[in-house]
């Protein structure tokens, strides 16, 4: 009990009663629907294998340009069949997340 | 605290265990009793982005200092989504519903004072509003305030302070006695 002030009785009875409503609580299977996002979400690639990833993806995307340019295409055109195949897969998480939203409010 | 720092999901789901009833207490301190399924969700986004972030917590301060930090943050920019969108139960008809006053007069009466009285507390600053709920709905001392807020304990009892200052003298001037 917090110290009051005479005048304040009357305003702390009229929240207490007020704002008597059942308390809530999280539901039972919060947790387990909790560590099923988390695994979702879980770093499939340790440092190695990022280094490892990254280090494929840069060599493929040079030797890719270097094969196109000698078939004579344009810096654009090259530019856009490397990246445009990464923003694709770049999306794909974000799309991924926007959906279980979706679906975690349905699941309701 | 370290195991979960290096990935274990074992000591991760602990510390959520040990957490979680705190972090969802505070988030529908900060949300209302309107918006608890929203309070469910802040809870599930403070534990994901507490488990992204989790390397970079140095251990300065105490994990649930900076998970409830974490949860404030997040709830309040949840509430400022949600204002304008239509509550699942209305605050009001929840207080309605507790009334336990004889005599229709007296019951209308009472109703139409909670009704302001709910209206008067949206207009408070919102840590106040969050010390109220805090305190008045969901039974937490001065103490569990205070740690869930991240204040002294004096800090917290000179928000109800105020806060009931503040509601006396707006029930006063719709015309509300509140002895």
């Amino acid at each position: 009990m917090t110290e009051m002030e005479p005048r304040e009785a009357g305003i702390d009875h009229l929240l207490r009663r007020s704002m008597a409503a059942p308390v809530p609580s999280l539901p039972p299977n919060f947790d387990q629907r909790l560590m099923g996002q988390l695994r979702q979400r879980s770093p499939v690639l340790n440092r190695y294998g990022l280094i490892l990833l990254t280090g494929y993806g840069l060599i493929s995307a040079v030797t890719s340009a270097v094969v196109m340019r000698g078939q004579g295409l344009g810096w654009g055109a090259i530019a856009v069949m490397i990246l445009g195949p990464l923003a694709l897969v770049a999306t794909v998480p974000w799309a991924w997340r926007a959906s279980g939203t979706i679906t975690r409010r349905h699941a309701r | 605290m370290e195991r979960a720092r290096n990935g274990d999901q074992l000591a991760f789901a602990e510390l959520f265990r040990r957490h979680s009833a705190q972090v969802f207490r505070l988030a529908v301190s900060i949300l209302g009793r309107e918006f608890i399924p929203e309070a469910e969700d802040v809870t599930q986004d403070v534990f994901l982005k507490a488990h992204r972030a989790i390397r970079s917590f140095r251990g300065d301060a105490e994990f649930s200092s900076w998970i409830y930090r974490i949860a404030f943050n997040q709830a309040m920019n949840v509430k400022a989504r949600v204002r304008f969108r239509s509550p699942h139960t209305d605050e009001a008809v929840l207080s309605q519903a507790v009334t336990l006053e004889p005599g229709p007069d007296r019951q209308v009466e009472t109703a139409q004072r909670d009704h302001a009285l709910t209206e008067c507390i949206r207009t408070l600053p919102e840590v106040y509003q969050s010390a109220l709920r805090l305190y008045y709905w969901l039974g937490a001392g001065v103490d569990e305030a205070a740690v869930l807020l991240g204040v002294p304990e004096n800090t917290v009892k000179s928000y109800l302070h105020r806060a009931r200052q503040l509601l006396h003298g707006m029930l006063k001037e719709k015309g509300y006695s509140c002895d």
